[in-house]
């Protein structure tokens, strides 16, 4: 697991713990919430810099790379829909929603370090 | 994709669930239960306020069904990707473990589009989508316990979703509970 992997679990986790206790206090998703979900996206966008920089100067990937961006793909296009799809019903449901994106993020950004390494 | 589903699906309380649907349909469908023993079940919302009955009928994509829609879409698109690159890449491997992840793959698509979708129509596909899903993660899971050799761990559904935080055991438990809760009123005729 390298520092990209921890940069995640770290925003990813405070994010979702942030969605999940706004969806308990009942507020529809606000700043505080959608923000965090960015937070989570520009976390994935740092490790998409480093890994193509990474590539760029010769390092290899040593699992299937096109799996690796693959999930760097899928895993940039999750807070995206999430916030979309929140702001079309603002309910603290849609909070759980955006939860679900740190975690999922977590759980991807592992993935991609296995396949890294 | 999930999005796209709700724009169209998002406009509710607006009778889309067709109150002046035929009356002469095959009555009562299976999942209403008992149907003819419980008139005083069905007093409360029954003849009194039709109104309200397309109205439950269409509230199964808002609320925490747009959670659940969210994490069956999520699911639908990781098992279909995973079940793609194993049939592209290995799939002599073990046919039959590939074959079952894209059996998967697809009932959590048939899943998470019925469940965004209102009418009763989309309701008893997704309580089909979700029944398989139930069974599947129950045979596939006790089979990868008790024939490893046949079934290694190769698909959302090996012991019991282990992979995925046991989510999968969980997902059609609560899919059932939801659908349950927000079944469509019976029809009086």
């Amino acid at each position: 697991m390298d520092a990209y992997f921890y940069i995640i679990l770290v925003v990813g986790l405070l994010s979702s713990i942030i969605c999940v206790v706004a969806g308990l206090l009942k507020k529809a998703p606000n700043d505080t919430t959608i923000l965090s979900v960015a937070a989570v996206e520009l976390a994935l966008l740092v490790y998409l810099g480093g890994s193509i920089v990474r590539v760029a100067s010769g390092e290899r990937i040593a699992g299937e790379s096109w799996e690796f961006w693959g999930y760097l793909a899928t895993a940039l296009i999750l807070p995206i829909g999430a916030v979309y799809w929140s702001i079309l019903e603002r309910t603290r449901w849609s909070n759980f929603v955006l939860a679900a994106v740190g975690v999922t993020a977590l759980v991807m950004a592992a993935r991609m370090n296995q396949i890294w390494y | 994709m999930e999005e796209a589903e709700n724009v169209s699906a998002n406009s509710p309380h607006d009778g889309t669930g067709n109150p002046a649907a035929p009356a002469s349909r095959t009555p009562g469908p299976a999942d209403a239960g008992s149907a003819d023993t419980a008139p005083a079940e069905t007093a409360a919302p029954g003849t009194g306020a039709t109104e309200t009955a397309p109205a439950t009928t269409d509230t199964r994509n808002t609320g925490p069904g747009r959670l659940l829609i969210a994490v069956y879409a999520v699911f639908a698109i990781s098992a279909t990707a995973r079940a793609g690159y194993q049939i592209l890449t290995k799939f002599s491997e073990a046919p039959l473990a590939y074959m079952l992840s894209a059996f998967a793959a697809a009932v959590y698509v048939v899943a998470t589009v019925s469940l965004a979708k209102p009418g009763r129509t989309a309701f008893k596909v997704s309580v089909a989508a979700v029944l398989v899903e139930l069974v599947g993660v129950l045979v596939v899971g006790a089979l990868s316990v008790f024939d490893s050799v046949n079934f290694p761990h190769e698909t959302v559904w090996s012991l019991f979703g282990r992979g995925y935080g046991f989510i999968p055991l969980l997902l059609p438990i609560l899919g059932l509970i939801w659908l349950y809760r927000r079944r469509p009123a019976r029809r009086d005729h």
